[in-house]
């Protein structure tokens, strides 16, 4: 399993890379947002146990890593505020260029 | 002590008061130099203490941890330098009081400077701070402080006349090159203190052994040296000073030629007993210290501009002090004792008095002055007397002190070769000094304009100009300053007062480090310096009578420093420029670059070679095959392969709508992974999180204009060469992710030493089942505080965003023709009811609505109930908030923004926002106060005595539970109203 974990969250990844570099800006906040979630799988998977049961004081059996869980709830929250911002950006972009495509935003040339 | 620096700060606050505008700058200057004369009288009283070779000390602890303490030290050297630094800084204050002083009454520039001269007395006082701080620190890193401190008040003052461009280039110059030096210092000192144990300045000195035994002495002293020598204006770094001459003359006197070109001085003297006494330092010091000597009295005579002589004269002089110190003899040490008193006070005098003919003649040219002595009878005779100091005449200061320095350098300690040319040179300089102090008094005050200067050299128009008509002579408060330095100088030499006996003796005791004895007899008998003294004089009176041929012979072309310092400016400019346009303003190029270097340095010092031989393969193996086949991991693998092929199908399609709703259901396969982890709580959240971002996203989209979406449309087909760079960038990462994640995944520890902490303690700590909502929210709980903040803040940046966007687009731009037909094809005005209307104007089906009414209701039992249960059961406040705002985000789409607003009335995103947090932080340091801990799990209900239900705790978790809950529904509501409707000017 950990095989497959390992290659699913490349593919993911290397996908949001893919995304992250086009012309289109729409895609590359699409490509932001799959970065994310390979990384949130990749908290995941660096937890130690596998567990047999939800993370609960009360639950019997092997219990899932508890940690990893945490603070993938904090950067999920994190990354949604990032994104809205990102997004609002895009807009931002699109009222001052008229556009979203990356290579017609010039505002950095000299 | 303290007190002194304290009183000088103070005082400097002062100006900052604003009703001292009404106050006459005169009265300001008196006023002002209280503070200096009381620190002068401080200093005085402990004279008698220091004078025999003791040290007194203060402190106050500043870094106890690194040792570093804000110390304070006065002995004989420092005593010195501090009665210079403030005696000269009262009599600076009250000059300055006149200079600033229109010379002719006009009221409105009077108010208008008012503010002005404010300014100037704040740095001034802040110099003197500093300065005094300089003089008087014990303790390196105190030192390093106020040593900076003179760099910035100077760099102030020099760019005083900030309109003046080549006041502000003077003043950058300036600071370049003492500020470059500051920081060798700093490595210089730290390397002292490092060696010695300590940055006590006590201490330093104690371990000079150690010092110049280390290995690292060199180093050490060339990074000191570099320091003191940039400050002191030693050549080759001399440049920068005659620069500084824009600063307006009153600081001129004080820092750029008594005060803080002495700080190199000081320093050196200061570090000598540690430092000092070996072949390096001596030749360092005596091959710089002569050489600045030689160049800086050959520069000046061809000087035109009264304080460019003056400049030139001091830089010449701080030579003579820095090669003193290089000399390891008593003799030496009384010289500069008695050379840095002496050249303060002539120098200071002389300054001022070229303040004054400035002043009252409106030019500093020297081609164009003369004749002043009988306007001017008094300026004339102080600056006569002072004059005679500096050339070295007796039986004024500066005869002793040139005596002195010809002895010295005759002691039979010194290398023969430096006995011979050093007397050379200094009676060169000596003789050059004359003519020079000649020239300023005699082509000032007594011949006519133009007197002295080779044709070539005078313009037309210069000597006719009617300078004297309306020149004055200078009230007597400004020629107070001049004159008491300039009696001074007589006084000094002719009456040898006891105190200043000792107070010289205890500096160059203080300095040489052992005892040295100084007298200060005039006439000591035919010898040889006297003759030397008396040559030089000769040569003076020959070179000033011949002074205009010599001027006539073209300058050489030498190495000019100026030029060096203005090609190394001008070629950082250009690779700075060269360095920016490789930068296209392409966004995708930049980020191609940041990713392969970000990949490049991962494959280059990632280590990866330990992946393939360590013992991450065999372990791997087993890990490979110990999963059972069963429902779960089968369901886990599909929920995988699902998120891998919702991605690539966001990258594969046309629309942009369905890319992002490909994207949703990426995000929520992973929410079925996680949910089978088991981890509900993160399911939960990863879920609802995915349905507002899409719905966030779709918002978005909906937002731009339909003719841009449909262009952006075109570019996902994608140039064949871009693509395909992408593609390979893109494996490129993830084959590196799949390397880092199998040897994260193999390498990773069999057991957790933190996880099992949470499990055991979640219950009985906190009362939480919820071990995961119990890090969040109890353990880590000032961590979610932060986040929850955070999320906020991005609600709030989101929404100022693009308000400020939409003010712009209002104001600046006008639309183009094209958009303004889009625009009204994109709103076409639709004849419905408001209330059959979803967002965008489009109708609304019936069935929606009323589920649209069930709905919000619904989601609000929802988040209650995750409030309540959450710390048992999967939910948290995270959870309800968002499932909340997608409530409120349906009502949005179904009955459209007017009508939402309407509706919800106390749906409002700022005090949501504002009610959350304060609600977190009052529950988290509530405790505080009835038993409990900040931060710390606290049950209100049972403190409280409060009824409630059975099995309804109102404890912390809840309390931040609800917070949270707001919070986030403030933020999301901020984002979803603004990104949903950015053209609304909320009122």
């Amino acid at each position: 399993m950990d095989v497959l974990l390992a290659l699913t969250i490349s593919a993911v990844f290397a996908i949001g890379v893919f995304q992250l570099l086009r012309r289109n800006l729409i895609r590359s906040v699409i490509g932001l947002s799959i970065i994310s979630n390979a990384i949130n799988l990749f908290l995941l998977a660096a937890g130690v146990y596998r567990g047999e049961v939800a993370a609960y004081a009360n639950a019997v059996g092997q219990r899932s890593d508890a940690l990893p869980q945490a603070l993938i709830l904090t950067a999920i929250v994190i990354n949604m505020g990032g994104f809205a911002m990102v997004l609002s950006m895009l807009y931002v972009l699109s009222v001052r260029y008229k556009t979203s495509d990356s290579d017609e935003v010039k505002g950095l040339t000299h | 002590m303290l007190a002194c620096l304290a009183g000088a700060f103070a005082s400097a606050a002062f100006t900052l008061v604003p009703g001292i505008k009404h106050v006459s700058s005169r009265v300001m200057g008196w006023l002002l130099a209280i503070a200096p004369v009381a620190a002068f009288v401080a200093i005085t009283a402990q004279l008698s203490t220091v004078a025999d070779g003791q040290a007194l000390t203060w402190q106050i602890p500043w870094l106890p941890a690194f040792g570093i303490a804000f110390a304070f030290y006065l002995d004989g050297l420092s005593a010195l330098f501090g009665l210079i630094v403030t005696g000269i800084g009262a009599l600076v204050l009250i000059y300055s009081g006149y200079y600033l002083t229109p010379a002719h009454d006009d009221a409105d520039a009077k108010s208008a400077t008012r503010n002005a001269d404010a300014r100037f007395f704040l740095y001034l006082l802040l110099f003197m701070t500093s300065m005094l701080g300089l003089v008087l620190a014990g303790d390196v890193i105190t030192l390093f402080v106020f040593w900076e401190g003179t760099s910035v008040t100077s760099f102030l003052l020099i760019a005083y006349k900030t309109k003046d461009e080549e006041a502000r280039s003077g003043a950058f110059k300036a600071l370049f090159v003492t500020g470059g030096g500051g920081i060798a210092l700093l490595a210089g000192l730290l390397f002292a203190s490092a060696i010695s144990g300590s940055t006590d300045l006590t201490s330093i000195l104690r371990n000079g052994e150690v010092l110049r035994n280390h290995a690292w002495y060199p180093v050490m002293l060339g990074l000191i040296a570099f320091g003191a020598f940039t400050k002191s204006a030693q050549a080759p770094f001399h440049f920068w000073l005659p620069k500084a001459m824009t600063a307006p003359t009153p600081a001129s006197a004080y820092l750029h030629s008594a005060t803080m070109v002495k700080a190199g001085i000081y320093l050196m003297a200061r570090l000598h007993p540690a430092l000092g006494n070996t072949e390096m330092w001596f030749w360092l010091l005596i091959v710089t210290g002569g050489a600045t000597m030689l160049i800086g009295a050959l520069i000046g005579l061809r000087q035109s501009d009264l304080k460019g002589v003056l400049a030139y004269s001091t830089i010449s002089q701080l030579g003579v002090l820095m090669m003193l110190i290089g000399k390891e003899a008593p003799s030496a040490f009384k010289a500069l004792a008695i050379g840095v008193l002496a050249h303060a006070l002539y120098k200071g005098a002389l300054f001022m008095i070229v303040g004054i003919v400035d002043h009252s003649t409106g030019t500093r040219d020297l081609r164009r002055l003369g004749n002043l002595w009988r306007i001017m009878p008094w300026t004339f005779a102080v600056c006569g007397l002072a004059a005679l100091s500096m050339a070295g005449l007796p039986p004024l200061f500066g005869f002793l002190a040139k005596e002195t320095l010809l002895a010295a350098e005759m002691e039979a300690v010194l290398p023969q070769l430096t006995r011979i040319v050093l007397p050379a040179i200094t009676v060169l300089t000596g003789a050059l000094m004359l003519a020079q102090a000649a020239t300023l008094t005699l082509d000032t005050f007594v011949t006519r304009p133009g007197t002295g200067w080779p044709a070539s050299h005078l313009d037309d128009g210069h000597a006719e100009v009617g300078h004297a008509s309306h020149a004055h002579e200078a009230p007597a408060g400004m020629l107070l300053g001049p004159a008491v330095l300039a009696a001074l100088s007589l006084i000094i030499s002719t009456a040898q007062p006891a105190a200043i006996v000792a107070l010289l003796a205890g500096a160059a005791t203080a300095a040489y480090g052992a005892k040295v004895k100084v007298s200060l007899a005039l006439f000591h008998g035919i010898n040889l310096p006297l003759i030397l003294s008396s040559t030089a004089i000769a040569l003076g009176v020959v070179l000033f009578t011949v002074r205009r041929p010599i001027r006539s012979i073209p300058g050489v072309p030498a190495l000019n420093m100026n030029r060096l310092y203005d090609g190394v400016l001008r070629s950082l400019d250009r690779a700075a420029d060269i360095v920016t346009r490789t930068q296209g303003g392409r966004i995708r190029i930049y980020l191609a670059v940041i990713l392969s270097t970000l990949f490049m340095l991962v494959i280059l010092f990632g280590n990866l070679g330990r992946i393939f031989s360590g013992p991450a393969l065999p372990n791997f193996g087993m890990r490979l095959l110990d999963e059972p086949l069963n429902t779960a991991s089968a369901l886990r693998a599909f929920g995988l392969l699902l998120a891998v092929a919702a991605s690539f199908v966001s990258v594969i399609i046309r629309r942009d709508l369905l890319a992002i709703i490909a994207l949703g259901s990426s995000g929520l396969a992973i929410a079925v992974v996680i949910a089978l982890e088991p981890s509900p709580d993160v399911a939960l959240v990863q879920a609802v999180v995915e349905v507002l971002t899409l719905v966030v996203l779709v918002l978005a989209l909906s937002r731009l204009p339909r003719a841009q979406r449909e262009r952006a449309e075109t570019l996902n087909a994608g140039e064949r060469g871009t693509t395909a760079r992408n593609a390979l960038l893109a494996t490129a990462g993830g084959l590196l992710v799949t390397v880092l994640c199998l040897y994260a995944f193999a390498s990773r520890p069999r057991t957790s030493i933190v996880t099992p902490f949470y499990e055991e303690n979640a219950k009985p700590l906190t009362g939480a089942a919820d071990i995961v909502g119990a890090i969040v929210v109890d353990f880590r709980g000032f961590d979610t505080l932060i986040e929850i903040t955070v999320f906020s803040m991005a609600g709030i940046g989101v929404f100022s965003l693009l308000r400020l966007a939409m003010k712009r687009r209002e104001t600046a731009s006008l639309p183009t023709e094209g958009e303004v037909e889009l625009n009204a094809a994109d709103h076409r005005p639709l004849p419905l009811l408001p209330s059959l209307t979803g967002i965008d104007g489009v109708r609304t089906s019936p069935f929606i609505r009323a589920l649209a009414y069930v709905a919000l209701p619904l989601t609000f039992m929802l988040a209650i109930v995750q409030m309540i249960y959450g710390h048992d059961q999967p939910g948290d406040g995270f959870t309800a908030g968002v499932t909340l705002s997608l409530g409120v985000g349906f009502w949005y789409v179904v009955f459209g923004y007017e009508r939402t607003k309407q509706r919800l009335s106390l749906l409002r995103p700022g005090p949501l926002i504002g009610v959350g947090i304060l609600l977190a932080l009052v529950g988290s340091v509530a405790p505080l106060f009835l038993g409990g801990g900040f931060f710390s799990p606290f049950d209100f209900g049972a403190a409280l005595n409060l009824p409630l239900p059975k099995g309804f705790y109102l404890s912390t978790s809840f309390v931040f539970e609800v917070a949270i809950c707001l919070a986030v529904l403030g933020a999301a509501t901020f984002i979803i109203d603004t990104l949903g409707h950015p053209e609304r000017d909320l009122e």
